[in-house]
């Protein structure tokens, strides 16, 4: 498989930070791949997004060093919605179109790509109202539903679900595969194991900016049935969610 | 602990035509453990401003021991009940961490012996000369909730005290929350996290459009499939595999889970 995104022995460092926020990092993410980022606070998986996508340095300052490969078009979603906002349109339905019509496109692929996109995250009933005016948890679907209308070859997510309720969070856990298959590429950042272990292709664990773990789910040993299958004695690698401990179970 | 006993009474509240409350009473007696849960948009948050007076009842009454909380101000109602915002960020202010904890205690002319052992228990002591800014936005979390703590409230009402958070600091959280509802503190926890809910609380209030849509014990409401699917809310993974397994005792948290598969023949890895 041929990357979409690269990077080869990168490190990053913040302006005037004392050390780097990543160090030696090499990933590369395919069409088609889920790859869930997990870390402890501090371990660089929003600065991996950041990177990744390009916005650093080119928009948060710093330094980079190493090789990267970027996609042809990349799309972030930041967990606190609110902040990613244009700020000019006074409808949904205009704040979903603005990415693909500052792409310069025309009018109807614009409009196409926005109601798909609003029918994918269930909310073309707010395409009238003011996105001042939502709830956290419409906003990130918003912000979303934004970002998809831009058809991105890289989808980053940094902590999607942090405003969602579970079946808000489920709902857009389980849109990644469908994304996937249609030959985009996803890195997820998120604290939630267990739901990142259900669709994740393959794990990335950072820890203090360097990739400590590379590889299938049950590299998630912080979730909290890894914990249980630990705490209970099973022997590693420990299942990072209930269907692979419940097959882990004799005889 | 006395002071310590929250009471709504009929309460309604509007923002302009939403109705974000249409009539909710609840009880909640001192020292209890209690989650708050609902979709987004059920009331959950108004609820919680009602009860810290952030917000005025349009009808009905929240008390907080003997105080009517809407003849209440927020500073006032500091002295008996903390509040920690879904959105740390709203509350930080002071130059440093230390800073920032210590604010509640000084001005409610407490001692503010209580601010170095609450920043140990959270973890935030290598972070105490900090700018709260200049550490990341779990860690925020923490700092807010240290400063609620270090007031050494009767109430503590806490708005998704746990998102965002990485599983250590999880624990610590759990772990402070614990030993506060231990210690007498009614604990009140609005969350979306089924697993953090096992692992703390005694009861479950569900909210949906501004009614009370269920109040049970939680090891109950957890074992009850049927209601669940009716609140639309899935069990957590302590109860998904106490189910599949059928392990005795009904365990909801992690560690009743481990106790009741220590013993299993594990397959060595699939």
């Amino acid at each position: 498989m041929t990357a979409v995104m690269a990077l080869e022995g990168v490190a990053f460092r913040y302006p005037g930070a004392a050390g780097e926020a990543l160090s030696g990092v090499s990933l590369g993410v395919a069409a088609g791949e889920i790859v869930a980022l997990a870390g402890d606070a501090g371990a660089g998986t929003s600065t991996l997004l950041l990177v990744a996508t390009g916005l650093a340095p080119r928009l948060v300052g710093g330094t980079l060093t190493g090789t990267r490969r970027m996609p042809g078009r990349c799309g972030i979603v930041f967990s606190r919605p609110w902040t990613q906002l244009t700020g000019l349109c006074s409808t949904v339905g205009d704040e979903v179109a603005f990415g693909p019509a500052s792409l310069g496109l025309a009018r109807e692929p614009v409009l196409a790509s926005a109601q798909r996109a609003m029918e994918r995250l269930g909310i073309t009933h707010l395409a009238m109202r003011d996105p001042a005016h939502l709830s956290g948890g419409e906003l990130q679907r918003v912000v979303v539903a934004s970002v998809l209308a831009l058809e991105p070859d890289l989808l980053a997510l940094d902590d999607p679900a942090a405003e969602l309720d579970p079946a808000g969070a489920d709902a857009l856990y389980g849109l990644l595969p469908a994304l996937a298959a249609g030959g985009t590429a996803v890195l997820v950042a998120t604290p939630d194991l267990e739901r990142a272990a259900r669709v994740a292709t393959r794990v990335v664990v950072l820890a203090g900016g360097h990739v400590v773990a590379d590889g299938p789910a049950h590299l998630l040993e912080g979730t909290r049935v890894a914990a249980i299958a630990r705490a209970a004695g099973c022997p590693p690698p420990y299942p990072p969610d209930v269907p692979s401990l419940l097959r882990r179970v004799g005889p | 602990m006395s002071g310590g006993e929250v009471r709504v009474e009929d309460v309604r509240y509007a923002y302009g035509e939403l109705e974000a409350l249409r009539g909710v009473s609840l009880s909640i007696p001192a020292g209890e453990t209690v989650a708050l849960l609902g979709p987004n948009g059920a009331g959950k948050t108004t609820l919680t401003r009602l009860m810290v007076a952030l917000l005025r009842p349009a009808a009905g009454r929240v008390t907080v021991g003997d105080w009517d909380v809407a003849r209440k101000r927020p500073d006032e109602m500091a002295q008996r009940l903390g509040y920690v915002f879904q959105h740390a960020d709203q509350q930080l202010f002071a130059r440093s961490v230390r800073e920032d904890v210590s604010f509640g205690p000084r001005h409610l002319s407490r001692s503010e012996a209580s601010v170095a052992p609450v920043l140990e228990e959270l973890g935030l002591t290598p972070v105490a000369e900090a700018h709260p800014y200049d550490v990341p936005p779990p860690v925020r979390k923490l700092v807010a909730l240290a400063g609620v703590l270090a007031m050494e409230p009767r109430v503590l009402v806490l708005d998704e005290p746990t998102a965002g958070l990485d599983t250590q600091q999880q624990e610590r959280v759990i772990g402070a929350l614990r030993r506060r509802a231990a210690a007498g503190v009614t604990v009140l926890v609005v969350s979306h996290d089924l697993g953090f809910v096992a692992e703390l609380v005694e009861r479950v209030v569900v909210l949906r459009d501004g009614h009370l849509a269920a109040d049970r014990p939680a090891r109950e409401l957890l074992y009850d499939a049927r209601a669940l699917a009716a609140l639309e809310l899935q069990p957590p993974a302590t109860v998904e595999i106490g189910q599949a397994l059928r392990l005795p005792g009904a365990p909801i948290r992690a560690a009743e889970v481990a106790a009741a598969l220590r013993g299993t023949r594990w397959k060595r890895s699939e």
